[in-house]
Formats: C-alpha cells, structure tokens, sequence
C-alpha cells in the first residue's frame, strides 16, 4: 500500500508542472509544424509517470568527487501559481495554473531562473536543500526576451547557507557539462549530464519572437528542469529553459549561455530592464556573382543586401532597401551575413545582442556603389512586440454595447484563433508591410456578448475597425475616446466588404447595465497596459 | 470567405455496403413516378485526361480515366457534368448493353455550372436511345430517383427525398447556383459521374457531389439545366451572367435607420460594386438598397418569393432567370429615395479577373530564364496545395486572390510571381527564394508575363534586374549568361520550352 501512495505523490506532483504547461506557446508565426518548435522544459514530454520511484528516494549527499561542488548549496526549487489571463473574457481574472522549475543562487542574495518559470505569477515559493520550509519570494526582474528572471526572498536567513554561483564563459565543444534541477520523477533534485553538442542562435519560445545565442546539449532536461544551471567545473555554464518533446527529438536540449546572461545582468544593473535592442531590419546574403557586379562590389566575398528597414526601428532614417551593409562596428560582414568576434565565427546580429538600449552601432554601407558610413542608437522595434507572446500584463479591452474590442496581438490570435485572412495578413505583415504607422494598434471586434441592441451584428465579429464617426481608430484610446463622444449614433467602419455598424448610444446606455450583469462584465475596459499586481497575499500553501 | 464544404465529388467514396435498394413502399403517383423506364436513357462516358503541371508548367501531370454516365438529350446530345470532361484528352461513349464505342466531342463545357454536352461522332450511335426531357417542376418534398448502371448495363435505381432548394457553392467557386439537396443512401457503382435524377421520366437534376456519410447529394437542378441548354443552342455559348456587386441583408433596425429606410423593412445593402461591373455601369452605387428586381421583392433577408421553391436568395433572379445581355429592372432606394435602375447583365470571364478563378482546359502560361520560374497568379495554381489550399498556399497569395478588388482596383492586369527557382549558375544565392511577387522588372513595371517577357529583352548594363514585393527586394542576373546557360537549364531540368505566353 505504500508504494501505491507513493506512486500517487509522484503522479500529484507530476500533474502540478504539467497544468502549466498547458499554455505552452505554439510555434511562431512562420508556419512551422508544432512538433518542430522546440518547447519549453515546463512542457512534459515522455512518460513521465512510468518511471520507476526509486531515484526519488536516492540520498542526495555529495561525494566529494563531484566536478561541481556541493550545487545543492545553491539550488532551490521553485514553486509558482499563475494565473493566466483570459483573452476571451479579458474581465476575468483568469486560469490558476502551477508549475514547479529550479532556480540558483547567485551573488547578492538573488535567484536566478528562467521567466518562464515565474511568468503571470501571483505567489511564489522556494525551497532549499535540507530545509524543511517553503519561503515566499518575489520577482525583482524578468526578461521575457531572453526568458530570464531574478527572484528574491525577504526571509532574513534564507541565504545564510547557501552558497552562490559564479559564472563561467561558453563552454567547449563536446566538453561534458550537467544539469541540475527538478524535474518529473521525484521531490529532490536530479543531475543529468551531456556535452555540448552546437553552438548556434535559436529562437527563444517564450516569446516566440526572440532570436538569442543557445547552447545545444545532450544532458536529458525535463519539465520541472527549466530555471536550472548547468555546470562545468564548478561554474555555471547556463541556464536550462527548453527542449524537443520526446516525439519530436531526444537528446536535444538548450540552455541559456553565459553571454546572454551576463547581458541580462548588466542591463539591469541600473534597476530597470530595457529589453533587447535592435537593428530593425532584413537583410540576404550577397553571394551571387551577377548581383555583386550590379551592386558595384568586390569579389572579395563581404556585405550583405539591407531587404526592408522598420521604419520605426533605430535604422529607419539612415538606412535604405537596397543599401549594402559592408561593416558594423568596424567588423568586416562576410557575404553570408557572418562576422569574427573575439575568434569565433558569428552572425551578424551578435554585434547588436551585445548592446544595450542607447547604445550606438557604426554601419559601414554601399548606396549606389558609393561607400556611406552611418552611426544609429539602438533600440528596441517596438512594433515586433505585438508578434510575441506577452506576460504580466492584463489585457487590454473595451466592451461597448455587448461588443468586445481589443488590440490585436499574439495571445489575440492563439485564443480566437481567427481563420480569416485579413486579420492574418495584419498580423504576419505588421513590421514588414509597416502596417504600424498606419495602425499603431489594430483594433479587432473581438467578439459579442449578445443582447437585443447587437443580435444583428454577429456577422461583423473578427473584423478590423477603420474609422468611428469619421475618426481613424489607430489605438485603442481612440476608440475608447469615439465612444465618449456625445453623438445621435456611432457609425463604425470596419476593414473589407460590409455596410457600417451602426449603434445609438441611448440604446447602449440602456442596455449596459443588462449586459454587465448577464455576463458578468466586472469591468468595462482595461486602457493602459497595467502590469499584474505583485506581490499578493499570501494563499494557502501547497500540500505535498 | 465563404466557407467551401468540404463535400466530395462522387468518386469511389461509398463503402460497397450490404443493402439491397428495398421496395419502396407505394407513393403518391405510383411507381412510375419514380421513373423506372424500359428504355435507358444512359450511355456510359469514358473519359482520359491528363491536368496541367502548375508546379511544372511546361509539363502535364499523370493521366487519368474516369468512368461516368451520360443523360441522351434531344438531337443526339449527351448532357454530362464538366468536371468529368475537364482535362480531357479523349472522350467516348458507350452504350450500357452492348458495349459499343464510339468517340465523343466536347461541344459546349460551362465550368461554372459545372455542365457539359457531348455529342457522338458516329451519328447513329445513339440509336434507339429515347431522349430524357428535362423536367423543371421538382420541389421540396419530391422524390428523385438516381439512375445508374450495373455492370451488365442494366438500371439501377436509388430513391431520395428532395430536402431543400437552395444557392449553394459549385465546385468553382465563381458565385452560387440553385441546387437541390436530397437525402439518399446511394450506393457505390463505377459510373458515379453525372448520376441522373429522374422524376416521371424526366430529368430533374444532375449529381453535384455526394456525402455517403451524411447521405446528403447536393444537384444540379433543372432550372439551371435548362439555361445551360438553351444558352448552348445559341451560336456562341455565353454562360451565366452577374451584375458584380455584393451585398448584405438589411436585417439591424440600426442599419436601416442609417441607410434612411423609414417604411416597410427589405432590400440588401450594397457593400461593394465590382468596377466596370453591369452594376456599377447600370448605376448602382455602394450604399444603395435592393429592394426588388425584376419585379420580385426581396425581404431584408435578401430573398425573394419563387412561386415554386418559395424563399431562394436574390441571386437566382440573376442566374437561373436571365441571360447574359438581359436588361433587368432594378428598384433601389438610395438616401431613402426610390429609384429604377437598369441593370445590362453580363458573363464575367474568368480571364477578366486580376487572379482568375479558374483556368481549365488551357495551358498554364510562364517563362523561365537564367533558373527563375515565373507565373501569373491564378487560383488554379494555388489550388496546386490541394483541398485546403486557403490554409496551405502562401498566405500572402491568398491573401491577394481573395482581396484582388481591393487590392487592384479599377485595372487590367494579372499578377506576376516569381514561383520558384531552379539551381543553376545564374541563380547561386537565389536558390532558396520562392513565391515572390514581382513588381519591375528592368525597371518597367510588370503587369502580365508578357510584360515580364518584353522587359528581359532589356537588360540595364548587361544585367537583368528582378524587383520583388516581398525580401530580398531585387535580385539580379547576367544577362550573357542566362542566354548562354539556357540551352543546359533545359536539358538538365527537362524543360521543353522556356516559356508559354498565350
């Protein structure tokens, strides 16, 4: 009978992780098959439950033979409780969901983990070796473009025993490097090692939008390992955050390295996070032969081709489509987009990714086979973020009349998931198209909470507002500033074939204490991008 | 986008199952109401085809056979469905009994309408065959009988109920048709193209398509059977006419206040008029409300009241009951104010879209050179993605296909896209490009693929210079060397012609 209670713990603790997963972001927009997109350690894969109990009753005293040094000094195990929002019903508060990751010590009494871990937390835990108490922690900083946070714990002795990580640079390749965390299987913490298999950019999923230098390794990393470190030598080599489910690839595994790590720790040296920032462009390599004599190149295999440059991004004035890019930062750019830094051959962008907001790039071009030089600020391309998958915020929204309006992002289009083609063309073509400086915000009739005053206007759900009344509607304040306006009737155009939709006010006004009550509309809007309050209090703790 | 069932055409989809057509039970009207005639009516058609390559267009695709029937009409004419025939490089007929074969010509196809007439190249061949007549009378509540054949050429007769007249989608896309939805547990035979419903030995409709898991077998019916004919008895066919404008129904109190309607709710709002539509040539203007035509009112449903189906959508005024060069007599109300409008209806050929809708029984037009296929857009080629080619294609031509007249309003033009490339010397560095859409070429704004064509023979300093929609924007080739690799690119690629303008 024991072993059945036990084999019933571990499945309790198995479900905790894997209820948060069920938000796993979907690959990004380019159309990659789910199965392809690498996922999130959160994300269960295999069979979890079948494995045997036995390595959860291993002691976990350290010999002192291990490379590592005694990590469980430095490690804790993290619980969160999130509540995810409902873009549906953006009212709501939204789903409870737990999950469970690492985290490890580093200097000045923070924790370090993956911010998907703490995403749209409400209450967090954390727990030590040896310690038989949960402490309460907060979030000082998450960096949902790197998937990285710091997380703290007011409890005076928390850290007295533990010791911090340091940190080391990019391991080698095939070098042996381990995992440590707590993934499915047990309560304590597991190791796992592997070697490096590939240094590489990879994307990032939980924005689903970043692109960021990844380390590829063989060591198993399962839900439960996300916020982990992975060692080497005694040093943190970087942090696990995502891998292949088991149906897709084994043994593919990614951690954060130190770089950008070390990136995400500089940029919030000075209490705020600014972001990644960011060229703003596309750009193809030059390798044809045809196309390099057109340009009035070289064969001597540098540049690249500038294709679109975000107008609203740090390139948009001083660089053209069309123009060359021959150097950044006095780095020669090899026709195939690569650049040397410190010895190793990396992409382009990596010059950018080393800098911070209001840093300066030097760019060194080819316009009309004239030689140019040109010197920007960097930035983030603020028009990318409605591309990738947002946290710690409430949705933003405005019922009026029954009629549910909100600005169109990533999360819009996983909840709703809109079929038609012009919202899907707003949304792939947003940066490219520069759909932005038209539309800073694309404003969606979402959906309809039916009423008398609205039950003919069904057919007009998903699509995009034009103008109210003769006004253009660029951002959700306008609508919600058309709507305040004292008018006999709003006649709103919407994008595409369709008459006007016409609502008189005194019949809204009528009905709207009806459809708030029917449909438990606590409130009417949300305007500003208000993030979620932390910390709250304190709920029940969790039971094991 | 409307939403395209996803019903199949009748092709082997029936489980052969046990169940013996069981006797009917007595209906009103007897027995040969049904119309189990003595003499068949059917030849078998026998089709081979062989569709064009989109992805490849310089070559066809594997050939195919299909099996269907055919109904004899009047004057030696066989009536069958298009999609049998399309594609088609030979056709014969065969008579269900004895066996015997001859040739068949294609005489009139109506994709849209999805019909076909046939005729014989041996006159007699249909011979003591009676003639079916084609019956117009069918209503909700009927029952149909579908006629097919066994394999010893004798009948085989399948009996359903006729559950609804309606517009509904045809397998072209192209507007919407009456048809008839009837509920039968038809069985599988070879033939299952062009399946005859019969009512009192007279044709009611021909076979759509057919769901064998619901039992549902959406018709042509009658009505439209009969325009086909009697616009194929003209000297040149000219197919269903439009009036290019789309609408929406009238139905919010709201709107009607907006649009000024103060009396007796009805009419559709007009969304959209198609430039250089009859519509927009006859007057109307977006705006505007239908309130009836050809002297039938329509309700703020957009119906109107037809004596035999009763409540059918507007539409069919304009498809099954006029033809192409009527005049029809439009009452709108604009700003509250009545008004007659006359509207000169017109076919609108597929070849008068920016992205024709469909392009069968010709060959796809490009031009390749230096390893750089072009094309002209067209949902033929999408439709290369398959079933859910508006899921699968890229996007961005979707996108184009089902915005094109907002996207290009008011122009004579088609769309060139850069499909794909071929490796080849000219093209290192392009190899991974697809699916672009040009806009210059040289310099000179391209519009057609004989744009495209005339601008290469123009190169700017020796070189060729592409300019796309899309990244990477330009894309240059030598001039010298696409001529020079030409000769290879074809051998190697097995291109027969580097190019098919008309």
């Amino acid at each position: 009978m024991r072993r059945g209670r036990f084999l019933f713990c571990i499945l309790l603790l198995a479900a905790a992780p894997l209820r948060g997963q069920q938000q796993q972001p979907p690959p990004p927009s380019n159309g990659e098959a789910p199965s392809d997109s690498p996922s999130q350690a959160k994300q269960p894969h295999r069979t979890p439950l079948s494995a045997p109990p036995a390595p959860a009753v291993v002691t976990v005293p350290v010999g002192p033979q291990r490379p590592n040094g005694p990590v469980q000094k430095s490690l804790v195990r993290i619980t969160a409780t999130a509540v995810e929002p409902d873009y549906k019903a953006p009212w709501n508060a939204g789903v409870i969901a737990r999950g469970i990751g690492a985290g490890f010590v580093i200097d000045g009494n923070r924790i370090m983990t993956n911010a998907h871990v703490v995403s749209n937390s409400r209450y967090l835990t954390v727990e030590r070796d040896g310690d038989p108490n949960k402490y309460p922690a907060t979030v000082q900083f998450v960096a949902h473009d790197c998937d990285l946070a710091l997380v703290t714990v007011s409890a005076p002795n928390f850290f007295k025993n533990m010791t911090p990580l340091k940190f080391g640079g990019i391991p080698e390749l095939e070098s042996v490097v381990s995992a440590y965390g707590f993934p499915l299987g047990g309560e304590r913490m597991s190791v796992t090692t592997g070697i490096v298999s590939r240094i590489d950019f990879q994307l990032y999923t939980h924005s689903s939008i970043d692109q960021h230098l990844a380390i590829q390794i063989s060591a198993q990393i399962n839900p439960g390992n996300s916020g982990g470190p992975v060692m080497q030598n005694a040093k943190v080599a970087g942090v696990a955050f995502q891998g292949y489910s088991g149906d897709v690839a084994q043994g593919v595994a990614y951690m954060i390295p130190t770089p950008v790590i070390q990136r995400f720790l500089k940029d919030l040296s000075d209490g705020h996070y600014d972001k990644y920032v960011d060229l703003g462009l596309t750009y193809s390599k030059l390798q044809n032969p045809a196309q390099r004599h057109f340009l009035g190149l070289k064969d001597d295999d540098r540049g690249v081709l500038i294709n679109t440059v975000v107008v609203a991004g740090p390139c948009g004035k001083a660089i053209r489509s069309g123009d060359v890019l021959m150097a950044i930062d006095d780095h020669p750019i090899a026709s195939d987009a690569n650049v040397e830094l410190e010895g190793e051959r990396v992409e382009m962008p990596e010059v950018v990714e080393r800098k911070f907001k209001g840093d300066k790039v030097k760019l060194d071009l080819i316009r009309e086979k004239s030689p140019v030089t040109a010197t920007v600020d960097l930035d983030t391309v603020k028009p990318y973020l409605i591309q990738g998958h947002s946290y710690d915020l409430r949705p933003r929204y405005v019922v009026y009349g029954g009629l549910l309006f909100q600005p169109l992002n990533l999360e819009l289009v996983e909840a709703y998931q809109f079929a038609d083609l012009r919202l899907r063309h707003f949304f792939d073509f947003f940066v490219l198209e520069q759909i932005y400086l038209e539309h800073p915000e694309v404003i969606v009739l979402t959906n309809i909470l039916p009423d008398p005053i609205n039950t003919y206007l069904g057919p007009y759900r998903g699509s995009i507002v034009d103008d109210i009344n003769g006004k253009k509607i660029r951002t959700l304040a306008d609508l919600a500033k058309a709507f305040a306006e004292p008018t006999d009737r709003f006649v709103i155009n919407l994008f595409g074939d369709g008459p006007p939709l016409v609502l008189d006010p005194k019949q809204v006004d009528a009905a709207r204490e009806r459809i708030k009550t029917r449909y438990n509309v606590i409130k009417e809007d949300n305007l500003d991008e208000q993030p979620l309050a932390l910390p709250v209090p304190p709920e029940e703790q969790k039971k094991s | 986008m409307r939403r395209i069932l996803a019903l199949f055409a009748f092709v082997a989809l029936v489980v052969p199952c046990f169940a013996a057509p069981k006797k009917e039970p007595a209906l009103p009207g007897g027995a040969g109401a049904l119309g189990k005639s003595k003499e068949l009516s059917l030849v078998r058609v026998n089709v081979t085809g062989q569709p064009y390559d989109y992805s490849r267009p310089w070559q066809k695709k594997a050939s195919f056979s299909k099996r269907g029937l055919g109904a004899v009409l009047s004057h030696g004419r066989v009536l069958v469905t298009a999609d049998l025939v399309t594609n088609q490089n030979f056709v014969e007929m065969e008579r269900a009994e004895s066996g015997e074969k001859t040739a068949a010509n294609v005489q009139v196809i109506d994709y849209e309408a999805n019909l076909a007439l046939l005729e014989p190249t041996e006159k007699k061949f249909l011979d003591g065959l009676a003639p079916l007549e084609l019956g117009g009378d069918t209503a909700v509540g009927d029952r149909l009988a579908a006629w097919q054949l066994e394999p010893t050429g004798a009948l085989a007769v399948t009996e359903g109920l006729v559950t609804t007249v309606q517009m509904m989608h045809y397998p072209i896309d192209v507007g919407q048709f009456l048809a008839y939805r009837v509920s039968i547990a038809m069985q599988y035979r070879e033939n299952s193209y062009t399946v005859p419903l019969v009512k009192n030995n007279k044709l009611a409709g021909l076979l759509l398509r057919y769901d064998p898991r619901s039992q549902v077998l959406d018709a042509i019916p009658a009505p439209i059977i009969a325009h086909f004919l009697k616009d194929a008895e003209s000297q040149h066919y000219r197919g269903f006419p439009t009036a290019g404008f789309s609408f929406f129904p009238m139905r919010d109190p709201q709107l009607r206040t907006f649009a000024g309607q103060t009396g007796k709710p009805g009419g559709v709002y007009i969304t959209s008029v198609e430039p250089n539509s009859p519509a927009m040539k006859g007057g109307l203007q977006t705006g505007d409300i239908v309130t009836s035509i050809a002297n039938n009112e329509i309700d703020q449903n957009g119906n109107y009241v037809d004596p035999l189906y009763g409540k059918i959508e507007f539409t069919n005024l304009l498809t099954a009951h006029t033809f192409a060069g009527d005049t029809v007599p439009f009452r709108v109300e604009r700003a509250g104010k009545p008004m007659q409008l006359n509207v000169t209806l017109e076919h609108r050929s597929p070849t008068d879209y920016v992205i024709p809708p469909y392009s069968l029984g010709q060959p796809p037009l490009y031009y390749v050179f230096g390893g750089l296929i072009f094309q002209e857009l067209s949902r033929q080629y999408l439709k290369e993605w398959g079933a859910n080619w508006q899921k699968d294609a890229p996007p961005r031509f979707v996108y184009m296909d089902r915005f094109q007249t907002e996207l290009f309003p008011d122009e004579h033009r088609r769309v060139v896209i850069l499909s794909q490339v071929l490796p080849a010397t000219s093209t290192i560095g392009y190899d991974d490009l697809s699916y672009l859409t040009v806009t210059k070429v040289n310099g000179k704004e391209i519009k057609s693929l004989a744009d495209l064509a005339a601008a290469v023979k123009e190169p700017i300093e020796g070189f060729i210079k592409v300019e796309t929609e899309e990244d990477p924007k330009q894309l240059e080739l030598e001039a010298s060397q696409v001529e020079q690799e030409a000769p290879r690119l074809q051998q190697n690629y097995g291109i027969t012609s580097l190019q098919r303008l008309e």
